[in-house]
């Protein structure tokens, strides 16, 4: 039972989505008994539900036997984790030092105008968004972006299209 | 030369168990169960000078041997593969081309603390690393190198789980590792008590970098003389130096420690990308002020670039060209720190946004001199940060003005920047 359960704060899931909430219970199943698995419990809300709903905060708070406010705390301090619906491909395109001077901006602006968003939206069919981070590790491949885990560059604006298109054919 | 930690990169399949055992892996490992005391080993260590390559070079062997000396148990030995200081991209090599050398090094590593239990957590935006390493230990494990009796060896157990970050620089800083680890916010603890006694749950724990564990197997089959030669002077071993920004070459380099940045640039990286004049450069990460040309010749380890007022860091080298503004790189490097900034304290939550608002001024033509002493002042107010990303963060800024201080006043006074980077105002508006 949890510490505080208290009611969850306004709810953001689709209609469909509530029987995921039974998936998510069962994933943390393997979790509830290993200490410390807080960040591994929101990694397997996030891939239930693309995101980590507050139902999602109450339940892990549960399981876990947690406060529902340390869970929400982890939630917000760890970058990669989602709290309103995101893309089936995230594209992070990082903008630190070394990306930078090599040409990151105009990278992270051609997918920006490709997509017709802006950092953070989500493409109406759901499958694209956009973030601007911090290093990722990929300076050798400067500039750099991750789709979703998977490494990219050098790039440029043509490259970066180039992979949209790829990404786009991928799910015809 | 003689490789330490890269010498298995261009075998088949590195990555697998069956290439590593060909290469004549875990031999380091069976020669200290069957040969070697838990002294033996740190004292080992201790005389070969390995020491941290995660940026602080603590001496390795003292480290293990603390960790051994504190009768709590279980002890517990935590390598850390959250590698995201901007610009540093070896520990990714590593983890991707040869894990089972950082795994036979943690087991060394453990044998030496009397350790029974390890973590290996690697930030989460590392995705091949964390199939590659979970793969590397399932197998050791099938092999008998993990879980208990290992190779034989009555009462020499150790467990190992696996863990990822989310997307945390300051999760790299040791405590605020075993905060995440512990499933909690990453924010830093306070120190002393130091890891080796109060570590992971509590508990004596050994943490090192990725690249430092790498290092073991060799000292142990080679000798400590051998790798001390392997490096310049008081500097012992190799270093996995790596090149970025406006390098002909980027990339990773395994040189002696105290290799000049001259070398590392124009002998392995090809120079300055299309053959332009060289700016400066960073020694090593982030964290680390930018040096001129003029210290080319400057050896890149710790003494030295302590003495030039800059770090060694992670050896994460990146060079400037004259399309560069330094204005704006330390301005990269300011951002950098605000994003990263975990919060927790004073100095660096406000001081962070600070340095990014004075930075910000100047490129807009709306500096003044008296900017450059207010750097001077919130740098000495920050240092009362409570760890080492605030206590840094000013660093980078304050020694672009040190180095580049003409390039800052021309933006000031004349609002011209000669890299041609900058766009100023006029009649006083942002451009
Ligand atoms: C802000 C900050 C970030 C750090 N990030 C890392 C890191 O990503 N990887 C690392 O090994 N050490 C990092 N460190 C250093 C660790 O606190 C610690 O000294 C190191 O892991 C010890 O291992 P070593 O002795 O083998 O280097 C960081 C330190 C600070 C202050
Ligand atoms: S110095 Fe910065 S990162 Fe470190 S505890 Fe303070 S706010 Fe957090
Ligand atoms: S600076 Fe972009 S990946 Fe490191």
């Amino acid at each position: 039972m949890a510490i505080h359960a208290g009611a969850p704060r306004r709810s953001t899931l689709a209609p469909g989505d509530h029987a995921k909430l039974d998936d998510l219970r069962a994933r943390l199943a393997d979790l509830k008994d290993e200490p410390g698995a807080t960040l591994e419990a929101l990694y397997a809300a996030q891939d239930v539900f693309s995101y980590v709903p507050p139902e999602a905060v109450t339940m892990i708070a549960e399981e876990l036997r947690l406060p529902e406010s340390e869970v929400f705390g982890v939630l917000t301090f760890y970058t990669m984790f989602h709290r309103k619906p995101s893309a089936k491909y995230v594209l992070r395109v990082c903008r630190d030092l070394s990306c930078h001077i090599s040409g990151a901006p105009a990278v992270l602006q051609a997918f920006n105008e490709a997509l017709g968003t802006r950092v953070g939206d989500v493409t109406e069919d759901g499958l694209f968004e956009t973030e601007s981070v911090s290093c990722l590790g990929l300076c050798d491949l400067q500039p750099a972006a991750l789709v979703n885990l998977e490494q990219h560059g050098p790039l440029d604006a043509e490259k970066a299209r180039s992979l949209l298109a790829d990404l786009r054919a991928r799910e015809a | 030369m003689e490789l330490v930690v890269t010498k298995n990169f261009g075998n088949p399949q590195s990555w697998t168990l069956e290439s590593y055992r060909k290469a004549g892996g875990y031999q380091a490992l069976a020669k200290v169960l069957n040969e070697m005391t838990p002294e033996d080993v740190s004292d080992l260590v201790k005389e070969s000078g390995l020491s941290g390559r995660g940026g602080a070079f603590f001496p390795t062997g003292l480290k293990w041997q603390f960790v051994r000396g504190d009768p709590k148990t279980p002890r517990y030995v935590v390598i850390n593969g959250d590698e995201s200081e901007p610009g540093t991209y070896v520990n990714r090599y590593s983890l991707e081309l040869d894990p089972h050398l950082m795994l036979e090094g943690m087991l060394i590593a453990a044998y030496s603390c009397n350790a029974t239990l390890g973590y290996v957590y690697i930030r989460g935006e590392y995705g091949l690393a964390h199939e590659r390493t979970q793969a590397a230990i399932r197998e050791a494990y099938e092999a008998g190198y993990l879980g208990s009796n290992i190779l034989g060896k009555e009462g020499f157990d150790f467990e190992v789980t696996f863990r990822r970050g989310a997307g945390a620089y300051i999760v790299g800083e040791e405590t605020a590792l075993f905060n995440s680890l512990e499933g909690k916010r990453g924010n830093p603890r306070y120190k002393p008590p130091f890891p080796t006694n109060v570590g992971v749950w509590g508990l004596p724990t050994a943490i090192n970098n990725v690249e430092t564990l790498s290092a073991a197997p060799a000292i142990v089959e080679n000798g400590a003389e051998w790798f001390q030669n392997l490096g310049h002077g008081e500097a012992t071993g190799t270093k996995m130096y790596c090149l970025s920004g406006r390098v002909a070459k980027p990339g990773v380099h395994e040189l002696p420690l105290g290799t000049t940045a001259r070398e590392l640039i124009y002998d392995y990286g090809g120079g300055v990308l299309d053959g332009r004049p060289l700016k400066g450069f960073k020694p090593g990460g982030a964290s680390s002020a930018a040096l001129g040309p003029e210290h080319l010749d400057a050896a890149l380890e710790p003494r030295s670039m302590g003495a030039l007022g800059t770090i060694m860091g992670t050896g994460g080298v990146v060079v400037y060209d004259d399309t560069v503004c330094m204005v704006d790189a330390a301005y990269r490097d300011a951002l950098f720190f605000e994003e990263e900034s975990c919060g927790f304290c004073i100095p660096c939550r406000e001081g962070a946004p600070n340095l990014v608002q004075i930075c910000e001024r100047i490129m807009h033509g709306q500096g003044s001199l008296d900017d450059l002493d207010l750097l001077e002042d919130l740098g000495a107010s920050m240092m009362a940060s409570f760890c080492g990303l605030g206590q840094f963060a000013h660093q980078p800024v304050r020694g672009a003005v040190r180095a580049f201080r003409d390039e800052f006043e021309a933006h000031i006074r004349d609002r011209h920047c000669e890299a041609g980077v900058c766009r100023f105002a006029t009649n006083g508006r942002l451009a």
